[in-house]
């Protein structure tokens, strides 16, 4: 419908209400995010406004309340996007592309006011590559577990089993590694100081597998039956049908899935701040996963402590990277999960 | 026609040889992989002696025992003896997997025994080797023997003492010295998973249904493993935490005044005494004090985390719900609901800490300058709008048209409807959800860290509540620094733990338990509602 014909099918009686409650949302968001005016003032009118609409036109005036409540996500994402951009713009304005790939020293230096996120990119990308070579072969095969092996007896024991996995918080894991195998590997492997990329990708792993496996379980899971029938019918055995039907119908699900690990591993912040040593340097060599560097996350957590001007607005661009490849790896896992609905006809 | 000369059994019903010993062969290496892991985490460590005999060289001849087997059985059933259905040729997956094991294999060996600089090349073609063997030749005959021929050699490198209690290897470019205590179990655990992997093909006679044992062995061993992994994580922090968390608890029961009034005409009070029970749980009900005798608490934190808790469901789910009805009932599939979807997408990606910026960096500053209560209700209640949207949008889909159909036939208007019709119905799956969502943000840290913090280690809860002169005479005090949980457990890791590990192991006892509650409560309710609905 063009966008004339579509105003025309406005209900003129909903569009006063969404005139005036809407409007007076707006101006609050507006007097909270510039400090024009006192926000509770035009919070209080908001509240007015929309008591006297719940009250005599209730229809109407929930469709609109409800309407601005679908709105404040899209708000609260734009808000995210801006503030972040704005606080990261003077480093970025200082430093330019160095930011991203500067590789000879000097690379942090807070007194001298260099900026380089290389490091961190690098150890992001160790640590990411460990959790990723962990939780996406062993969350793939707990997936086709849960989905085409299991009895259903053992289907209801380890399907919370993964959810309460997922629901450890990450500094409990962070602890873990600090406490247990930060101590193990210096005492009975001898690395020499306390923490390695190797064992924060290695937690940062087994964080990420639960997601793994729910998300590639829901794939494997909307396979229709029907497939899986026929396969049968053809004499091939179970593990044949699983590998040669079910897993490349699902395909796109399974790669939606590890996507989604992988967003969570870059994301993962408390582990790997308490394993890592924090040491804004490259490991050396580079291919030393024993060394204890930094991830970009890490980096964050470490340093907001005493950290103003232009060093508080490098954290910000340390931010702005992770915000990006995140919602990269989250619109390319949405577009193949989409892809996947299409060709296998989804849920209805 | 006699049917019963025609036919034969089409299914047995008993074990034939082969699947005996080759199950006895699976179990061997399983058990070898069970006590490799409890010696890699020095738990039975493999130098300790049983009759004389060291656990390593232990591992070493069971691993032995199941690679011989292995090779015997794939030559028996290549000669004839062993009742088998092998295909003509191994799978590729078989050639690249015992190919990347054996290149591994001879280039460790020619890298550190022999000391070449050829270690590479050698590795490539002991690798092409193994893989050529493995996939062109018969499947009885390839897969054992190469990949059997593995199992055997680690195993005889273990039994031999050549990799065990003594050992050491330090790779030039990493900063690690391997040692045996390590060494030995990772070969086994390596040696016992490819073990089981073909003995479990050979109990299954080689063909389709062994290869189906075969990856059925190493899917069942991964998902046993996901389980123990996570009984060892909590049980862990269990024993350790339990001690300092429950220590100095002390209760009583005590005869107290429990009613006094006065008489006016005898001008005296009477008092009624009653029994009274007396609790007291040092580690909960205490803030952290720098006395001695007195045993620290995490008061303040609780307090902190329960206050953070009840904000953040109050601004989330209303929003939440309002915006997945919304989605659901009101808006069409177009260009609008995309966008929220993305949206709501994109925030349940969101790094932590990103939020925890983004409080730094907006509400912060707008919200008195100082951190805040009310900036980490803010924080955290964005970060659980999304997981409310998403599964409050599952569970509308999940009411049944009818029910909606049926109430517009009887003239109801269409927010009636969703007022009394489709959000009762929806709210087990809602509830659900929002308690799961809740004890996921109970447990986080990053967004706290950056705009919650108060003093580290705080001797008293924050007075939320205090007076006021007039109308409303309750004011809320939000806007001070507080601590929490997670907060708390980070600053006591951060602060330097050193002898104070008692207390950090109590945090961490009590943070687990406060988020698993919420897991166990959200999981047990969605088993009720689904029971109770049948679905």
């Amino acid at each position: 419908m063009t966008v004339k014909a579509r105003v025309a099918t406005f209900d003129p009686e909903t569009t006063a209400i969404a005139g005036v409650v809407g409007g007076l949302g707006a101006l609050t968001v507006l007097a909270f995010v510039t400090g024009v005016v006192n926000p509770s003032y035009v919070a209080g009118l908001f509240a007015l406004a929309a008591l006297v609409g719940v009250v005599t036109r209730q229809g109407p005036t929930m469709k609109v309340l409800l309407g601005l409540a679908a709105l404040s996500t899209v708000l609260v994402l734009g808000l995210i996007m801006v503030y972040l951009f704005v606080k990261a713009w003077p480093v970025v304005e200082r430093m330019g592309l160095d930011l991203l790939i500067k590789t000879d020293e000097p690379l942090w230096n807070t007194n001298a006011d260099v900026y380089a996120l290389t490091p961190m990119i690098w150890g992001t990308i160790v640590t990411t590559t460990i959790a990723v070579a962990v939780a996406g072969p062993l969350g793939i095969a707990g997936a086709v577990f849960i989905s085409e092996m299991a009895p259903s007896w053992a289907r209801e024991i380890i399907k919370p089993a993964v959810e309460v996995l997922a629901g450890i918080p990450s500094i409990v894991y962070g602890f873990l590694g600090f406490m247990v195998l930060n101590k193990f590997m210096m005492y009975e492997l001898g690395v020499p100081q306390n923490g390695t990329l190797l064992i924060a990708g290695l937690v940062i792993g087994v964080m990420a597998l639960p997601t793994v496996v729910s998300v590639a379980e829901d794939a494997l899971a909307a396979v229709p039956e029907e497939m899986k029938s026929g396969s049968l019918a053809l004499g091939s055995t179970d593990w044949q049908t699983t590998t040669d039907v079910t897993i490349p119908a699902a395909l796109s699900g399974i790669s939606a899935a590890v996507l989604l690990g992988v967003g969570r591993a870059v994301g993962e912040t408390m582990a790997a701040v308490i394993i890592l040593a924090n040491v804004t340097e490259f490991p050396i060599p580079g291919f030393d996963v024993f060394d204890s560097t930094v991830s970009l996350t890490s980096l964050i957590a470490s340093q907001y402590g005493n950290a103003s001007g232009m060093h508080l607005s490098a954290l910000f661009t340390a931010g702005v990277v992770l915000f990006v490849t995140v919602m990269l790896l989250s619109v390319g896992s949405q577009l193949i999960e989409r892809h996947m609905e299409q060709k296998l006809g989804g849920n209805q | 026609m006699s049917t019963d000369t025609v036919t034969g059994t089409l299914v047995r019903s008993e074990s034939t040889t082969i699947e005996r010993f080759g199950m006895a062969l699976t179990a061997l290496a399983a058990l070898t992989v069970a006590l490799a892991i409890l010696g890699l985490f020095v738990v039975i460590p493999v130098s300790t002696t049983v009759a004389g005999i060291a656990v390593s060289t232990l591992l070493g001849t069971g691993l032995l025992a199941v690679g011989l087997g292995v090779v015997a059985a794939g030559i028996g059933s290549w000669v004839g003896p062993l009742e088998t259905d092998p295909s003509r040729h191994g799978s590729p997956t078989d050639g690249v997997l015992v190919g990347c094991v054996w290149l591994a294999t001879v280039g460790l060996v020619a890298a550190h025994t022999l000391g070449t600089a050829l270690w590479p090349l050698l590795a490539i073609v002991g690798g092409g080797l193994a893989a050529a063997g493995a996939t062109f030749f018969r499947e009885d005959v390839g897969v054992p023997v190469v990949g059997g021929g593995f199992v055997a050699f680690a195993g005889a490198v273990l039994a031999t003492g050549t990799v065990g209690p003594g050992w050491q290897f330090a790779p030039s470019g990493f900063s690690v010295t391997l040692t045996g205590t390590v060494g030995a179990p990772l070969i086994a655990f390596g040696g016992g998973l490819l073990g089981a992997w073909t003995a479990a093909r050979v109990a299954g006679g080689f063909g389709a249904r062994g290869r189906q044992n075969g990856a059925y062995a190493l899917i069942g061993t991964n998902a046993v493993g996901m389980l123990s992994l996570l009984l060892a994580l909590v049980g862990f922090i269990v024993s350790k935490g339990i001690g300092p968390a429950t220590q100095g608890i002390r209760y009583g029961i005590y005869w107290q005044p429990q009613l006094w009034f006065e008489v006016p005409i005898l001008d005296e009070y009477v008092i009624i005494h009653g029994p009274e029970l007396w609790f007291h749980w040092p580690f909960v009900m205490n803030g952290y004090t720098q006395l001695s005798e007195a045993i620290n608490g995490v008061l303040p934190a609780i307090v902190g985390t329960v206050w953070l808790v009840i904000g953040t469901v109050v601004f989330a789910v209303p929003l939440g719900i309002g915006a997945a009805v919304f989605l659901t009932e009101y808006a069409e599939q177009g260009r609008f609901t995309s966008l929220i979807e993305i949206a709501t997408n994109g925030l349940w990606s969101t790094p932590s800490i990103v939020f925890g910026l983004f409080g730094l960096a907006f509400l912060v500053p707008r919200l008195g300058n100082t951190p805040s209560l009310l900036a980490g209700q803010l924080v955290l209640a964005f970060m659980l709008l999304p997981v409310v949207v998403i599964t409050t949008r599952e569970a509308l889909l999940a009411v049944p048209d009818e029910y909606r159909d049926a109430s517009a036939a009887l003239g109801v208007t269409k927010w009636e409807t969703i007022k009394s019709v489709v959000l009762p119905a929806a709210m087990p799956g809602i509830i659900t959800g929002v308690i799961l969502g809740v004890g996921r943000i109970a447990g986080e840290t990053a967004p706290i860290l950056l705009v919650l913090g108060s003093q580290p280690f705080p001797r008293t809860a924050p007075d939320i509540f205090s007076l006021t002169g007039g109308f409303p005479f309750v004011e809320l005090n939000l806007v001070q620094p507080a601590s929490a949980l997670p907060y708390q457990l980070y600053a006591v890791i951060s602060g330097g733990v050193g002898d104070d590990t008692a207390f950090a192991w109590g945090t961490a006892f009590v943070l687990l338990l406060v988020v698993l509650s919420f897991y166990a409560i959200g999981i047990a309710s969605r088993a009720y509602f689904r029971r109770k609905l049948n679905q």
